[in-house]
């Protein structure tokens, strides 16, 4: 339909995108790995429930963990071969978690779903929950839940935004696969059963707002580069100007927010029957030999991935999972690929931060960029020692954990990880009653 | 493994900006250098003493606070933030060259073991160390120092003020008479032939280190401004309107050097855009109300006092959350 610019939005930063590193790799094909590590989490809600023992043949495509509950999803194999293993894994995260791994045998031997009957939205939206397919961006909320709204939706905003730095699997994927996702958005549009669809990109990717302008059905909005515009709340307000009221869910203002790589699991699930086994992801930092932007099976040990990319050098200080702004810090190699991610940085000292937190100074410079309006100088203080009453009063519960605030924070605070922990504390404390 | 897999866990965000503490103090001490060299120019060499031993005052009390609460050697030095070199410089360009030189050593040492060390260190401070620390000498050495010296330089105008009295008492006189300086405006700005403070007198010099801090993005130089501006345009409308007033009472004293250095300290502001500018508003009226009322210097007692209502400020004005409505009053 037509180009325009999003509508502005005052608060956030500027953070250094260094997406120069991967944004002219084209996506490679990882061979899948010898062994597969699937998780039974990678998703919010409740884990899946295995439905395979050891011993058993699984295809590629197979079920191996089935959703437990509405909010869940159902987890695939992604390789052929035999089950060697149904246990707790201690992950990189540190986190106790159950996995199947399953052995390669090299075959590749595959499954597939039944072709789809018709497409009425419960049809579509049946086989996106069969699929198992997740929030792609990083939240991991099962896209099928997110798909049948109470209410009868408008508009269906696409984010191609990919505000994190390093990240550029998102506009690869736009690039390379631009039909893919052209008809993925429409198989979502006729989900939630609305005509107006719009897609947010950054400013930074010219090569991607051209290609989709030249679609007639879409709303192409060209967002300020600028942290967090991928954010749902904001790139709503940015495309749409609606806000979502606080402590409500887009649905509320007839919005429904979709990744890049949600909507192409989406058509290879209904048009080419394929579960969801494989994600894009870029592996990048000073600390890669090679940065690459690379397909891999789910479950794929990270030692692999990196030794796939070259191995890494010497003198790296994190290793992260997810963009740097709001991706997870891994306390050792020994993570497997989950669908959620779309990132796998390893920083050198220098690229990383390491410095260690002195006292607040009072400058005001977080409550001035929080994207979400909170004080978090006072949530961190209070949430520090202890008061979690002031702590919410102050907004806590509204954090998106963006990192905006410590980013610039002069004293190094950690201000996003006592947010967050008082938000677990102030639910656990809601549900005893006693706040 | 090797001792290269040990790997840094920590909280999101994992890039950070290169902005620290330590950077922001050492550019408000690069942003008072003019000051300084313009010191030095008007009052000789006196001036740079005063200001090297209260710097050196400042930052060996901190050292020695610290070492006594049983820090090592090395960790403080690690630790050092280059505030105390801050309140240091403050409190050496805010007094005269006529002052003892041991007057700064008593001011920066009280500045900084009483007001910020006791109190927690950077950050934990209540109120401006390098403006407590200015009051202090200047109450304690009152009786000693009756006037200021004049500088080196003679007023671009030709004229003299007839005491050695700050400009500031000139213009406001004593028993409520008004009396214009003899110097000229631009003597004022440029601080020639104005006898005052080490750092107060050249305001170009003020400018220049306010607007390197603002280029740099530490200072948000609308609030002082507004400050200023309130000040003058208070003192204006004290005396009856009379626009004369005006940039004689916001050129004179330690108005600019209070508002753009000493006023603006991060600590002792509040936290937020709109409280800042209700505070520099009210420490206009304060300010100019204060000196139409005493006929004395009062920058940094007016600053002094703001200073303290800055949490009660912070308790009543701070951020709603995006996508705040105010609650519906439920029908009862």
């Amino acid at each position: 339909m037509s180009i325009r610019k999003g509508k502005n939005y005052r608060y956030g930063i500027h953070v250094p995108d260094r997406k120069y590193l991967t944004m002219d790799c084209p996506i490679e094909n990882m061979p899948s790995p010898n062994k597969v590590y699937l998780n039974m989490s990678q998703h919010i809600g409740a884990p899946a429930n295995p439905v395979v023992a050891v011993g058993d043949y699984v295809k590629k495509g197979q079920m191996v963990g089935e959703a437990n509950g509405a909010v869940s999803a159902n987890v695939f194999s992604s390789v052929s071969g035999t089950v060697v293993a149904v246990e707790d894994i201690v992950n990189g995260l540190g986190q106790k978690q159950k996995y199947v791994v399953v052995e390669n045998d090299g075959k590749g031997e595959e499954t597939f779903f039944n072709d789809i009957s018709d497409y009425e939205p419960k049809t579509l939206v049946a086989r996106i929950r069969e699929a198992g397919i997740v929030g792609l961006g990083g939240a991991g909320f099962p896209t099928a839940v997110k798909l049948s709204p109470k209410t009868q939706l408008d508009t269906l905003i696409i984010n191609g935004a990919e505000c994190e730095p390093y990240l550029t699997c998102d506009y690869r994927l736009m690039l390379e696969r631009t039909e893919d996702i052209v008809k993925g958005i429409k198989l979502v549009a006729k989900a939630l059963n609305l005509n107006r669809i719009i897609v947010g990109i950054e400013a930074n990717k010219p090569k991607a707002i051209e290609i989709f302008s030249a679609y007639p059905d879409f709303d192409v909005v060209v967002l300020k580069k600028q942290y967090p515009m991928g954010s749902e709340k904001h790139l709503i307000y940015a495309t749409t100007g609606r806000k979502v009221p606080v402590m409500k869910m887009p649905f509320d203002v007839g919005v429904c927010v979709q990744n890049i790589k949600t909507v192409i699991a989406c058509y290879e699930a209904i048009e080419k029957n394929i579960p969801l086994t494989e994600i894009v992801m870029t592996v990048s930092g000073n600390g890669i030999t090679n940065p690459k932007n690379v397909k891999i099976a789910i479950g794929t040990p990270i030692n692999d991935i990196i030794e796939y990319c070259g191995g890494k050098k010497d003198g790296v200080l994190k290793l992260i999972a997810g963009g740097p702004m709001m991706g997870k810090a891994l306390i050792s190699f020994t993570q497997y690929a989950k669908k959620t991610d779309s990132g796998l940085l390893l920083l050198v000292k220098g690229e990383a931060s390491d410095s260690a937190p002195t006292n607040c100074i009072n400058c005001g410079v977080c409550a001035k960029n929080c994207p979400m309006r909170l004080m978090p100088m006072y949530i961190e203080a209070y949430a520090l020692s202890g008061d979690f009453k002031n702590a919410e009063k102050y907004g806590a519960m509204n954090c998106i954990e963006c990192g905006s605030c410590a980013y610039n924070c002069p004293a190094k605070r950690a201000l996003v990880q006592s947010i967050s922990q008082s938000k677990i504390k102030i639910k656990e404390l809601k549900q005893n009653g006693k706040l | 493994m090797a001792n290269s897999d040990i790997l840094l866990f920590s909280s999101s965000p994992h890039v950070k900006s290169p902005k620290t503490t330590k950077w922001i103090m050492l550019n408000v001490c690069i942003a008072l250098l003019p000051s300084l060299i313009f010191g030095i120019i008007y009052f000789g060499l006196k001036a740079l003493l005063l200001v090297a031993v209260s710097v050196l005052s400042a930052v060996v009390s901190e050292f020695i606070y610290l070492f006594i609460t049983g820090k090592k050697f090395d960790e403080i030095v690690k630790q050092f933030d280059y505030s105390s070199c801050v309140t240091g410089l403050l409190i050496g360009l805010t007094i005269g060259t006529n002052y003892p030189i041991y007057a700064p050593i008593f001011g920066s040492a009280f500045a900084i073991i009483v007001v910020k060390m006791l109190f927690g260190g950077t950050g934990k401070n209540i109120v401006n160390p390098a403006i407590v620390g200015r009051i202090f000498i200047f109450i304690s050495f009152q009786t000693v120092i009756t006037a200021y010296l004049s500088p080196n330089i003679a007023s671009i105008s030709g004229k003299t003020l007839d005491t050695s009295a700050t400009a500031l008492a000139g213009l406001l006189g004593q028993d409520g008479v008004q009396i214009f300086p003899n110097l000229s405006n631009w003597d004022l700005f440029l601080g020639t032939g104005l006898s005052g403070c080490i750092g107060e007198t050249c305001k170009l010099a003020i400018l220049i280190g306010a607007v390197y801090l603002a280029c740099v993005g530490i200072l948000n130089i609308l609030y002082p401004i507004i400050y200023v501006i309130v000040c003058g345009l208070f003192t204006v409308l004290l005396n009856g309107f009379d626009f004369a007033f005006f940039l004689p009472s916001i050129l004179s004293g330690g108005l600019m050097i209070g508002a753009f250095f000493m006023a603006t300290d991060y600590v002792t502001t509040p936290n937020t855009k709109i409280a800042n500018y209700i505070y520099f508003f009210i420490l206009g009226l304060l300010t100019a109300g204060l000196r139409q009322a005493t006929h004395m210097e009062v920058v940094s007692f007016a600053i002094l006092l703001m200073n303290l209502t800055v949490p009660i400020i912070d308790k009543f004005i701070y951020h709603r959350p995006f996508g705040y409505y105010k609650p519906k009053k439920e029908a009862k």
